[in-house]
């Protein structure tokens, strides 16, 4: 099991640690300042933070001693042709980075490979641990592109990136709003793999088009990497066949609304998701907060909450803010309310972090 | 010659290299875009902070000269008086 998180928050990176006391805040970084992801690159400890800074730009944070140092390295930056043209009639606009929503480390194959993905939707590849950035052009030129567009944010973005554990190069990446693109090269070409997914909110006629689904998050199971689990603005999906083809799962409760997933790392069949209700109104169902949990590929669920509040609770879990470790039997998450809990039981029960958290963006194991 | 003055906040970013951080740095440059270039030069995280990957300001960085507050759509080649002071803040929006 893994006994330290990252977590990322609106004012500060926190470091928790399992020690003589259940689960503590270790150390902190950047605070103050908001810290949208972070990533501990599991092939050389490296630590990564992304830091949001409102007036002056997305930067990105390396650390090498665990978070004791660190230090600043480049941001993935568009070239001046480059522009965002979206499918939802907003005018044109110059192509600059306005978040990196998604940072993956490449395979055990590939020391210093990392992935990024964008708002306004460019994937961006580094091979010396992020101290450079290329833009993944064969993505980026592809003409459906410009059929992409916003969900929460204005601009469209990259949000989930999933590498084949099999094949490093193969690549999988999630888009709010844009479907599900994958790679087998590396990233050179690249084809669409959204059917199946089904958009409540376009008109009858376009709700199956897998370039307009808006995709919350994808994960995908590490020993079974053909199972890849979505949850979508008005669904859960999943995918059997790696992601070409999509099963919508309608029987998530208490909601099949929310943003975050994550799956079992050696069993396919098995997933969780922070459901809230849908849409504009985005707070748990009831004042309730539960974790639903399959562990039958979505035949059927638990409704998980012992530990968690269930009553006058207003959190919601964004797609980064669940995280399931290495074992399969630790979880965490954190809300934007600040809340947190961990769960060593697959989620049968959690227990409350002590601390009182800035809202929370991301949560990953390290 | 000009004078160019960090908001705190932005200094607060450059590699301290064991001393404090400058806010107030002399630079040679006949415009805007120079005098910030040769600041660059010396400090080249700073540019990804004052200037987006296009070399435009920031939306949220103003950039005032000899107490001007300059339109971002306005030409840094423009020229600077002999003894130009130019700040670099953060605007108050967004953020």
């Amino acid at each position: 099991m893994s006994d330290t998180i990252l977590v990322s928050t609106r004012k500060g990176l926190f470091v928790l640690e399992r020690g003589v006391q259940p689960w503590s805040v270790k150390q902190t970084a950047f605070l103050g300042d908001n810290v949208a992801l972070s990533l501990a690159d599991p092939r050389d400890g490296a630590w990564y933070a992304v830091l949001d800074l409102g007036h002056f730009g997305n930067k990105l944070q390396r650390s090498r001693d665990r978070g004791v140092t660190w230090q600043e390295i480049a941001v993935p930056a568009f070239g001046d042709a480059e522009q965002v043209i979206t499918g939802d009639g907003k005018p044109p606009l110059p192509a600059t980075l306005r978040l990196i929503w998604a940072l993956e480390a490449g395979g055990p194959d590939q020391p210093g490979r990392l992935w990024a993905g964008t708002i306004p939707g460019g994937l961006f590849r580094s091979d010396d641990h992020g101290d450079s950035w290329h833009l993944v052009r064969g993505l980026w030129d592809r003409p459906e592109r410009l059929g992409w567009f916003g969900g929460g944010y204005d601009q469209p973005g990259i949000h989930s990136i999933c590498v084949d554990p099999r094949d490093a190069r193969c690549v999988s990446v999630g888009i709010s709003t844009g479907g599900v693109w994958h790679t087998q090269d590396g990233g050179d070409t690249w084809a669409q793999g959204a059917s199946g997914m089904r958009a409540e909110y376009l008109p009858p006629e376009q709700s199956f088009d897998p370039h307009k689904q808006d995709v919350h998050h994808m994960v995908q199971c590490p020993a079974a990497p053909d199972t890849l689990w979505v949850q979508h603005h008005n669904g859960v999906f999943r995918s059997d066949n790696g992601g070409t083809q999509w099963h919508e799962v309608e029987n998530v409760p208490p909601s099949v609304f929310g943003f975050a997933v994550a799956v079992h790392p050696r069993e396919p069949g098995t997933a969780w998701f922070v459901p809230a209700r849908k849409d504009q109104a985005r707070v748990p169902v009831e004042a309730r907060v539960v974790v639903a949990r399959t562990r039958d590929r979505g035949r059927s669920f638990d409704v998980l909450r012992e530990g968690l509040p269930q009553e006058q609770a207003y959190d919601l879990t964004y797609r980064h803010a669940l995280a399931v470790d290495r074992s399969g039997d630790r979880l965490a998450f954190g809300t934007t309310t600040g809340g947190f809990w961990i769960s060593e039981d697959q989620g049968d029960r959690w227990q409350m972090l002590s601390a009182r958290l800035p809202p929370v963006y991301a949560v990953s194991f390290a | 010659v000009a004078k160019i003055v960090l908001a705190a906040q932005l200094a607060r970013w450059l590699p301290a290299d064991g001393g404090e951080r400058e806010t107030a740095w002399q630079c040679a440059g006949d415009s805007v875009r120079e005098v910030l270039d040769a600041l660059f030069v010396q400090c080249p995280t700073l540019r990804g902070y004052v200037l987006d990957e296009r070399g435009k300001i920031r939306r949220h960085v103003a950039v005032f000269v000899d107490g001007t507050a300059l339109s971002h759509h306005s030409d840094l080649g423009e020229p600077l008086g002999g003894h130009a002071e130019v700040h670099v803040l953060q605007a108050l929006s967004g953020g």
